[in-house]
């Protein structure tokens, strides 16, 4: 499959007209007298905003049933208007906060301007805003002197959906198999649940108990956002409380933009990249392609020239999963929140300078049906290209090559003490982050648009028949630089009983991340079934309904960042305190630093200096 | 006899000096000596002794509030930790939970990587493995490996050692043996176990916490040891007490071993003390409010009672801690924080703050940018005077200054409404404070009363108490040593911990009441070593549970008498604990226990407390229920004229703008009991200045709290 020809790139003029991004379009009428707030009631409302957005998740995953929305926190939960402008979000997991305006836009092309007090709403449906099909959307519409203002909304992770696997299906022929279709369902009208509705969505899947109580834990965090959303409008009156938000959006967007504007206008390209395959069509690699045009204050990102859509669940929903990742990248790279981005808050105004383009019928705008499910390695790969693109221009902002990926795996199997019902656990493994301007990548940490928790051993053990036998860094020395890259760990499980896994990733094998300014690249990840056995097999990073056998082992292995700058460069001492550390050989230090550690692992500053002369000496010839 | 409380914060060493026969309190301050805590220590007692005319030898109690622990993690300046561990999981400290601290930075540092507790080349694995559920040996220790591993971390020089295997809550023997072996291969280095710290599933969180009890191990032991030899050498006989995070006392000995039940133990004593203060006026429900410099400490008690946060929520610094920790938060809004108009025009204020130094910039010493206590300068409400004592010398003109540069005039403001603005922003943060420790868990701020705590709490306790519709807010006697007047009402408490997980129908009673009894018993004989009589002693029973699947607990008390309708009474009470914190009770659900929770109380009465206007209250306070029915709003109605000097032009919060009044000036000293000042009006005294705002009047009541309500 070759990459789409640079002809058909798009020209400005095209991404001007045809790029998407989240925010709202202009709303065209407003539903509140716009009013001037003093700067100070403006301080007192956008606090009280993202206190209720950060009430909301925490009552979420912490009533939450599944493991990953209550122990990895793979959750979102925020506060919209009626135009589906992000008001305030929580500081969750970034990929689901910042689907949440996608559902709206989704759901509103059923029900606009038809909700009543006490409906809410659940909504899946990934061509209609969602992020993926697992993704449960709750959105309760909020009611103020009888007008519709604006909706709390959440997202989670539901562990199961039906479909043809547990938890994750990739090698299916469409959206319709990846599990139970919800297209803006309105579960209570009026106050008055519909029980079978209710039931069905229930009874059709492998997890019922949990569905049921993450579902209950989701209408409870939003309702605590309605009641919190109210009390406000009860207290200042909808003039105020909508115009200090408005104010609260547009200084989002006038940070945003001050940051786009120090960018000189251009194109800025990302070195192509290659995902592994379409968890079917295994050898055959998929490319993908970025380039990020800044247009005065605004930043177009164009995906166009990365692969055709795939028949497999590999594709990413566009509305609801590109169009986040984006976002996330922009503000990430711009408004550091480590840095001078530490106050700004994450709602529309964020969005509104950043518009995406992939081309329909792409990898990253699939179309109906297409299986969208298993989105999350290729989506990862999109701020990693940008954080590339942007790597002459901005160095110290950028990093060198990200882990880029996720590992997520569902293991399933029959019960122990009721064969008849299903066991299911989803773990979302991490990978590392590439070196940093005068820092080391981190090691063992989630990917970019994934935050969310590792599941306790001690709790998975208990919960599962699986054992671990082994969670480390991994063995192999990290991705040398002057600052080097951070390093994934290895994880293995032994089964008790008879286990099935589905997975999603991609392990970077052909394409590893990629090092910058004379940093080494990473390593690839792994994942592999029984290793050290005869039997001992490498499997692709997607696999689909894979049995493993009681006694058998599967052996997960992240992926390494790259290294930043020349590795003859690094601190001799930072090389010695590796050496110490037990993650980089004496032999690699003099091999790959140039810096040779004595017997008391003190490096020898002479030496260093005398063999790094002699190997600049032989680079330059 | 006599009784002291000795809290040690950054700034200064607060003493509160109680005499048993004549009921009275003195209070103490000195600045304090970091380098040893202990000689501030000693020198107040020594001054208070020659003071007061006592002999050091007539104290039978010495309660301690000790930072030392926290500041050795905040200053990373702990011991030289090696870790010992199950094979293969060598980095579980290193990889956490692999979440980021930051959703939105690619440049942020996780410090559990870039400063660890305990650097890999320190962290060692040996051959072993417990397994769930039973805490079977999968494999054995292998002993050898134990012994090579314990000499290599002497060899590197360790000066505490960590020992923490999977599983080792469910069964110890493998972390006892290693304890037993360093005993011999290194019988100087502090040795802790993770099933003796915290004997909790989930690894990393267990792991973190017996790394941090090692990281402040060698040092808490020094510095306890030290002081008390130093108050034997006075010919203090009492053994010392120490505060602990939970909220109670221990004695030195356990402190030694458990310093980690020491870290975040500051901010617990006023809470305690506004419990105190909240019962002797009727009111079980308490919010305090500590207000200092740099920080601003909200506790929530509800009936009276102090509760723990939830263990995954319970961090010291940028660590993780699973030890019961008493439910108070700390915001980054004081007198020091920063007001500013950022790139983008908006108004903030904190969490910059301009601390001691600079400090703000009517001290000028120096800094240009407006802080709160600047704010409260311009408003009128700090007289320049009020700090003299502390050798500081506040220009109004300065704040003035600064807040119309800073504030005023970029956002167009005038100079009341800049200052008034940072004051209510200030207000905001706290009040947003409250609210996630009070209305997010499901309680109602109207059921409570503020107590207000520190140099500033005073001036935002009106405020505050208006916004969330509090009825009441009360400034005790003495709220700038709110925390050493806590640690003398503070209980002996031990808590003991053990995991069982059962679903709550198929529970075995006998091994759950068998569990629940070991503890008990452990925690009667540590207080009868500390010289309870049975009598005085309390055991509670708690069950951290959830609903099968769920992976938050909470915590409930539960019946100790183990009988039939037991399991009826902890589902109840769990469905009723759930239904609070969210809003939902699921009725059908398999009620699941985690954790078995015992706390031994040694009950010690409060003492009575001195306040200005009258001699003491030791007749009201200390006998339980004595203050119920007096609510202290007695009102007779009488203006003090005698308490009053002085009046001065002074701005104040109305509505959403301002009113400048003319307020009375009272001094507390002289207001007796029954005194009500209408405000506008402004009280003060040495350690605080308190604002009672128009529509407020604050009544004084016969504990020498000063109430502030609404005027009705």
């Amino acid at each position: 499959m070759d990459a789409i020809a640079p002809a058909e790139l798009p020209d400005l003029a095209t991404l001007r007209r045809e790029a998407v991004s989240t925010a709202a379009a202009r709303p065209p009428g407003l539903y509140w007298q716009p009013a001037a707030v003093d700067p100070v009631l403006l301080q007192v409302i956008g606090g009280a905003m993202k206190t209720a957005a950060s009430e909301m998740a925490e009552l979420l995953f912490r009533m939450a049933y599944s493991s990953i929305m209550r122990e990895s926190q793979d959750i979102g939960a925020g506060i919209l208007d009626r135009f589906g402008r992000q008001l305030c979000e929580s500081d969750s997991t970034p990929m689901h906060c910042g689907s949440l305006p996608a559902y709206v836009r989704g759901i509103e092309k059923k029900h606009a301007g038809n909700y009543r007090p006490g409906d809410i709403v659940l909504h899946n449906h990934p061509y209609f805003g969602a992020s993926h099909a697992p993704d449960y959307g709750i959105l309760i519409p909020i009611f103020f002197e009888d007008v519709h203002v604006g909706f709390a909304g959440c997202t989670g992770h539901m562990v199961d959906i039906g479909g043809a696997h547990p938890g994750f299906s990739v090698d299916v022929p469409d959206v319709y198999a990846e599990g139970k279709l919800i297209n803006a369902a309105k579960i209570y009208r009026e106050g008055e649940r519909n029980d079978a509705l209710w039931d069905h969505i229930i009874e059709n899947v492998r997890t019922p108990e949990a569905n049921a109580g993450d579902i209950e834990a989701m209408i409870a965090c939003c309702r605590l956002g309605v009641r919190r959303f109210t009390e406000l409008l009860d207290r200042y009156g909808l003039d105020i409380v909508m115009s200090a938000c408005d104010s609260w959006l547009d200084y989002a967007e006038t940070r945003m933009r001050r940051r786009i504007r120090e960018i000189p206008d251009g194109i800025y390209e990302a070195p192509g990249g290659w995902l592994e395959d379409d968890g079917k069509n295994f050898g055959v690699p998929l490319p993908i392609a970025t380039r990020v045009v800044v247009d005065g204050e605004d930043i177009y990102v164009d995906l166009s020239g990365s692969s055709p859509e795939v028949e497999t669940g590999f594709n990413c929903p566009f509305e609801g999963s590109v169009l986040p990742t984006v976002n996330f990248a922009i503000r990430t790279l711009l408004l550091d929140e480590a840095g001078d981005g530490a106050d700004v808050p994450q709602n529309d105004g964020i969005f509104r300078p950043v518009k995406v383009y992939a081309p329909e019928g792409s990898i990253f705008n699939p179309s109906f049906p297409r299986g969208c499910e298993a989105r999350f390695a290729q989506i990862n790969r999109i701020p990693d290209q940008i954080l590339q693109a942007f790597a002459a221009a901005m160095p110290t902002r950028v990093t060198a090559g990200n882990s880029a990926s996720v590992s997520a795996i569902a293991y399933a199997g029959s019960r122990i003490d009721d064969p008849s019902r299903y066991w299911v656990l989803i773990e979302v493994n991490e990978g590392s982050y590439g070196a940093r301007w005068g820092k080391d990548g981190i090691d063992a940490i989630d990917n970019l648009m994934a935050n969310t928790r590792n599941n306790p051993i001690e709790e998975m053990e208990f919960s599962a028949p699986v054992v671990c036998e082994r969670y480390e860094l991994r063995d192999e020395a990290p991705a040398a630089g002057k600052w080097r890259g951070g390093l994934g760990s290895v994880k293995r499980w032994r089964f008790l009983a008879e286990t099935s896994i589905g997975s999603t990733g991609d392990h970077r094998s052909g394409d590893p991340p990629c090092g910058l300014f004379g940093g080494v690249d990473g390593r690839p990840g792994a994942m592999i079934h029984n290793p050290g056995r005869t039997d001992e097999a490498d499997l692709p990073a997607k696999v689909s309904g894979y049995r493993l056998a009681a006694g058998d082992t599967l052996e997960i292995v992240g992926i390494c960042g790259a290294g930043m700058g020349d590795p003859l460069e690094r601190e001799p001492a930072d090389v010695a305190a590796d050496v110490a550390n037990g993650l980089v050989g004496r032999a690699d230090a003099e091999a790959d630093y140039g810096v040779i550690v004595d017997a008391d692992g003190i490096a020898d500053r002479p030496a260093t200096e005398a063999l790094r002369r002699q190997r600049r000496d032989s680079q330059r010839r | 006899m006599y009784q002291i409380g000795i809290d040690v914060g950054g700034t200064f060493t607060d003493f509160v000096l109680h005499n048993d026969e004549t009921g009275k309190t003195r209070i103490h301050k000195l600045p304090s000596t970091p380098e040893d805590p202990s000689r501030a220590a000693i020198a107040g007692i020594e001054a208070l002794s020659a003071r007061e005319g006592f002999d050091p030898a007539q104290l039978n109690r010495v309660v301690h509030g000790t930072t030392i622990a926290t500041n050795i993690i905040l200053q990373r300046n702990g011991a030289r930790v090696g870790l010992i561990t199950t094979e293969g999981f060598r980095d579980i400290l290193h990889i956490g939970r692999k979440k980021r601290p930051l959703n939105f930075s690619n440049y942020q540092d996780v410090p559990r990587q870039t400063a660890p507790l305990v650097p890999r080349r320190l962290r060692l694995t040996v051959p072993e493995r417990i397994r769930a559920p039973d805490g079977a040996v999968e494999v054995p220790l292998d002993e050898d490996a134990a012994r090579r591993a314990l000499r290599r971390l002497a060899g590197e020089g360790v000066d505490a050692i960590a020992v923490a295997f999977l599983f080792a809550f469910l069964n110890p023997d493998h972390e006892n043996r290693v304890r037993e072996l360093a005993a011999e291969e290194c019988p100087d280095v502090f040795v802790t176990c993770s099933h003796d710290v915290s004997p909790l599933h989930r690894e990393y969180e267990r792991f973190s916490t017996t790394a941090l009890n090692a990281y402040v191990g060698p040092a808490t032991a020094t510095y306890t040891a030290r002081f008390s030899e130093s108050l034997s050498g006075l010919g203090v006989r009492s053994d010392l007490r120490l505060m602990t995070s939970a909220g109670g006392l221990i004695g030195s000995r356990v402190a030694m071993q458990r310093p980690v039940s020491l870290l975040a133990s500051g901010p617990v004593g006023a809470l305690i003390k506004g419990i105190d203060v909240g019962r002797s006026i009727g009111h079980p429900g308490v919010i305090t409010l500590d207000v200092g410099g740099t920080s601003a400490d909200v506790g929530v008690a509800r009936d009276g009672a102090l509760h723990l946060k939830h263990v995954l929520d319970t961090r010291i610094g940028d660590y993780d801690a699973m030890v019961p920790m008493v439910d108070v938060n700390s915001i980054g809004a004081g007198g020091g924080s920063i007001a500013i108009v950022d790139e983008a025009g908006m108004f903030q204020v904190g969490p910059r703050s301009a601390g001691a130094v600079p400090g703000p910039a009517c001290y000028g010493l120096g800094g240009a940018e407006p802080t709160v206590t600047d704010a409260l300068v311009f408003l009128g409400w700090f007289r320049p005077e009020t700090l003299e004592s502390s050798g500081i010398v506040i220009d109004p003109a300065l704040a003035e200054q600064a807040i119309r540069s800073a504030i005023a005039e970029p956002l167009g403001l005038s100079l009341e409404d800049a200052a008034l603005g940072i004051y209510r922003i200030a207000c905001r943060h706290m009040i947003d404070a409250i609210r996630l420790g009070s209305v997010s868990k499901g309680y109602d701020p109207r059921d409570f009363v503020l107590v207000a705590f520190g140099g500033a709490g005073a001036a935002f306790a009106a405020e505050i108490a208006r916004e969330l519709g509090i009825p009441e807010a009360v400034v005790p006697p003495h709220p700038g040593v709110g925390a050493a007047a806590g640690l003398l009402s503070t209980d002996i408490r031990y808590d003991f911990m053990a995991s069982h997980w059962a679903d709550l129908p198929e529970a075995d009673l006998a091994a759950v009441a068998e569990k629940y009894r070991m503890m008990a018993a452990r925690a009667r004989r540590e207080l009868a070593g500390d010289g309870f009589t049975d009598e005085a002693v309390t055991v509670a029973f708690h069950a951290d549970c959830r609903y099968k699947g769920q992976g938050y607990e909470l915590g409930v008390a539960v019946p100790a008498d183990f009988g039939d309708g037991w399991k009826e009474a902890v589902a109840e009470a769990f469905h009723r604990a759930h239904e609070r914190h969210y809003l939902r009770r699921f009725a059908d659900a398999t009620v699941q226990i985690v954790n078995l929770r015992a706390v031994g109380v040694g009950r010690i009465a409060a003492p009575g407390e001195e306040f200005p206007g009258r001699g003491t209250a030791a007749e009201s306070a200390g006998s339980e229920g004595a203050g119920s029915e007096d609510t202290g709003s007695e009102d007779t109605g009488s203006e003090p004229e005698e308490a009053r000097i002085g009046v001065r032009a002074a701005i104040f919060p109305a509505g959403d703008g301002w009113v400048r009044a003319n307020a009375a000036v009272y001094r507390r000293a002289r207001l007796t009991p029954g005194a009500v000042v209408g405000g506008p009006a402004i009280v003060e005294q040495e350690d605080t200045t308190i604002v009672v705002p128009p529509d407020f009047r604050a009544t004084a009541d016969r504990h020498g709290n000063l109430a502030i309500a609404e005027r009705r």
